[in-house]
């Protein structure tokens, strides 16, 4: 199946261990992260993740169901992004 | 967040507050196993108001935890050491995860000041546990132990249950602290309940009645969420006919003329042509597992595909949905029954008919004097008149206790449907039988699987519990030995366990005392369980008559057919044209 670049947005709750469950879930499936970056937003208990990742529309849907489904995870959106 | 009852100020320990929190969740039974890093916690247990199991290994104790939650609907509760300990849950832990089974599992850690030190039994146990969990905490301060206890045991129930970790370090479980437990539990982010929309209703109660040839098929979640009732209504009203996955044994009536009963690789006939002549699948509660579909293209081609789960990320994972719900399963069904009309599908019902009387489970015996395994599951529905809480291992003998039990009730079939668990047989019939005390409680396993947690039936001894197990012993790995001569040229490489028969370079002396060990009859006299051994199949049914008459942990060895296979099978990944059945 044809992967392409996603860019995905994940709002958390800023707390230990959470960061290493999203990326568990990338790289369950091998795929490889290209850009990670998490910063806090203007409340201090929620973290904002970007992820650009490669893969197959197919698949990151499924990912970002099961983000949805993780404890911590607030809010996930993602869009393709074109190179 | 957090709704506090009133601050008491007595103080107590992290330990003792941890007890106190587990009693006020509910909890009735603890499983588990002590050590260095949880002595401040089991320090606490002598005034605890619950029982606590000592199992004889960590793996054995989640398994108990996990078949008191699957027979009772309650969380199954479970406190092992650090390190070791913590990693020995680690199979039993995915086990509960993949069949979506409430547990909470505490775990003991070094002190926070230790932690990533290389400290004695020092494991990272988050994040070994994080991939085989639903959740799991690291507690920093003995203040928030009532809350995260609270929260766990909220996570195990809600959404698509499951398992849920607790690390405590040892330094939390001696500091003081004054927290309560919270009368409500509320997470910020987690908010699993979902209900369908009425637009959804209707397009869901129109499909059902405009369909000619409707398949209902149920699974697991119909269980968890108390809708068998709702099923066998709707089944009723409609005349649809119902397909099981294994995890949904017991939510439909086998002894129901609308029941196909088990679906999948090693279904009936019935159940997958009816499937893959469908024009609706009404899927409840499923998943959709590589073990039910095979070759997911073909999959129930002709079919609109309703389905309907409490885990958004189930729809639509393996197959297209027509129309995907995420909601309570008996909550969907109260709703739409009213819109559903009454039907006949008399010509549907016809040819289903003749679809079982053409294809009917059924087996030769191969010797006059060998019992076939599969006679050993009807000697136990008989016994039991149908009425046995049925645990089984992982291999033949449970695709065999699937399809030759007349499955009538929800959680009285036990059994390792995703994760395929060799060893949860033994420790989850142990953990069923305190849970339902009243039950006659049966274990099936196999020779290879019984051996991989046959510690545990000490526990059954010490407890007196009423447990027959079954031990059906073919002497190999049957259901690897079966692929083996189907798929990998008939090279039974690692699969016979007894010595004749294995192959030369497995380097095994042919004049060796035993032909087989181990001695199931002596090594589970040696547990102080009740033991006999049946060869001849006349005998079969009295033996296992008496073993679960008589009240008693029982083991009966059935030396049974090495060579028989669980047929009919559909080969993973081919399509139901490719049923074999012979």
């Amino acid at each position: 199946m044809k992967e392409e670049l996603h860019r995905l947005n994940c709002f958390v709750e800023n707390k230990p261990g959470v960061l290493a469950r999203i990326v568990g879930l990338f790289s369950g499936r091998g795929y490889n992260i290209q850009t990670l970056s998490v910063g806090p937003t203007e409340d201090g208990t929620v973290s904002r993740m970007k992820i650009d990742v490669l893969g197959s529309d197919r698949v990151i849907r499924q990912i970002i169901l099961q983000l949805r489904n993780q404890v911590n995870v607030i809010e996930v959106t993602v869009r393709r992004k074109t190179a | 967040m957090w709704k506090h009852a009133m601050k008491s100020k007595q103080q107590v320990t992290g330990a003792q507050a941890l007890v106190d929190s587990l009693a006020k969740a509910g909890t009735e039974v603890l499983f588990g196993y002590p050590g260095g890093a949880v002595l401040d916690i089991f320090n606490c247990l002598p005034d605890a108001p619950f029982q606590f199991v000592l199992g004889r290994h960590e793996q054995g104790s989640v398994h108990m935890a996990d078949g008191y939650a699957r027979a009772t609907g309650r969380v199954g509760v479970c406190l092992v050491t650090s390190g070791p300990g913590a990693t020995n849950t680690v199979t039993g832990l995915a086990t509960a995860n993949m069949d979506g089974v409430p547990l909470v599992c505490v775990t003991g850690q070094v002190p926070l000041g230790q932690i990533g030190t290389d400290a004695f039994q020092e494991a990272d146990t988050t994040g070994i546990t994080r991939a085989v969990s639903k959740h799991n905490f690291l507690v920093h301060s003995a203040d928030e132990l009532p809350e995260i206890v609270a929260e766990a045991f909220y996570i195990a129930t809600h959404g698509k249950p499951g398992p849920v970790v607790i690390d405590v370090p040892k330094n939390v479980q001696q500091a003081l602290t004054d927290a309560t437990y919270p009368e409500r539990v509320s997470l910020r982010a987690y908010h699993p309940e979902s209900s369908a929309t009425s637009a959804q209703m209707a397009r869901l109660a129109k499909l059902v009645n405009e369909a000619e040839r409707p398949v209902i098929y149920a699974g697991g979640g119909v269980i968890a969420s108390g809708a068998a009732k709702d099923v066998a209504a709707l089944a009723h009203r409609a005349q649809i006919p119902v397909a099981t996955t294994l995890m949904g044994l017991g939510s439909f009536d086998e002894r129901d003329p609308l029941s196909l009963r088990l679906a999948g690789m090693h279904g009936t006939a019935a159940a997958n042509y009816a499937i893959n002549h469908t024009d609706l699948l009404i899927a409840l509660g499923v998943r959709f597992s590589d073990r039910v579909t095979g070759k997911l293209a073909a999959y129930a081609k002709k079919a609109k595909i309703v389905h309907v789960d409490c885990d958004p990320a189930s729809i639509g994972k393996n197959v297209r949905v027509s129309l995907g719900i995420v909601a309570d399963v008996k909550d969907v069904l109260t709703t739409v029954s009213s819109r559903v009309k009454a039907a006949e599908h008399a010509e549907w019902l016809a040819q289903i008919e003749e679809w079982k009387r053409k294809r009917p489970m059924a087996y030769k015996p191969m010797h006059q004097h060998v019992i076939m395994p599969q006679q050993v599951i009807e000697a136990i529905d008989n016994a039991t008149k149908g009425e046995a809480l049925l645990v089984t291992d992982v291999g033949q003998h449970q695709m065999w206790a699937a399809q030759y039990f007349r499955h009538s009730h929800p959680r009285r079939f036990l059994s390792s449907g995703g994760m395929g668990t060799m060893g949860f047989g033994i420790p989850a019939a142990i953990g069923a039988a305190f849970g339902r005390p009243d039950r006659k409680v049966v274990a099936v396993c196999g020779d290879g699987g019984a051996q991989m947690t046959f510690e545990e039936l000490v526990v059954a001894v010490e407890h007196k519990l009423p447990v027959t197990f079954v031990v059906i012993n073919n002497s190999c790995l049957g259901m690897v030995r079966q692929w083996q001569e189907l798929f990998y040229g008939k090279r039974y490489a690692g699969s016979i366990l007894s010595v004749r028969g294995r192959l030369a370079n497995e380097r095994l002396e042919q004049d060796l005392k035993y032909d087989y060990l181990p001695d199931f009859v002596k090594l589970a006299q040696a547990h102080g369980a009740d033991a006999t051994r049946v060869i001849d199949p006349a005998k079969l049914e009295g033996v296992i008559r008496k073993a679960v008459k008589s009240g008693r942990p029982t083991l009966v060895e059935a030396i049974v057919e090495p060579r028989a296979n669980v047929y009919p099978m559909q080969p993973g990944g081919q399509p139901v044209e490719g049923m074999i059945f012979e």
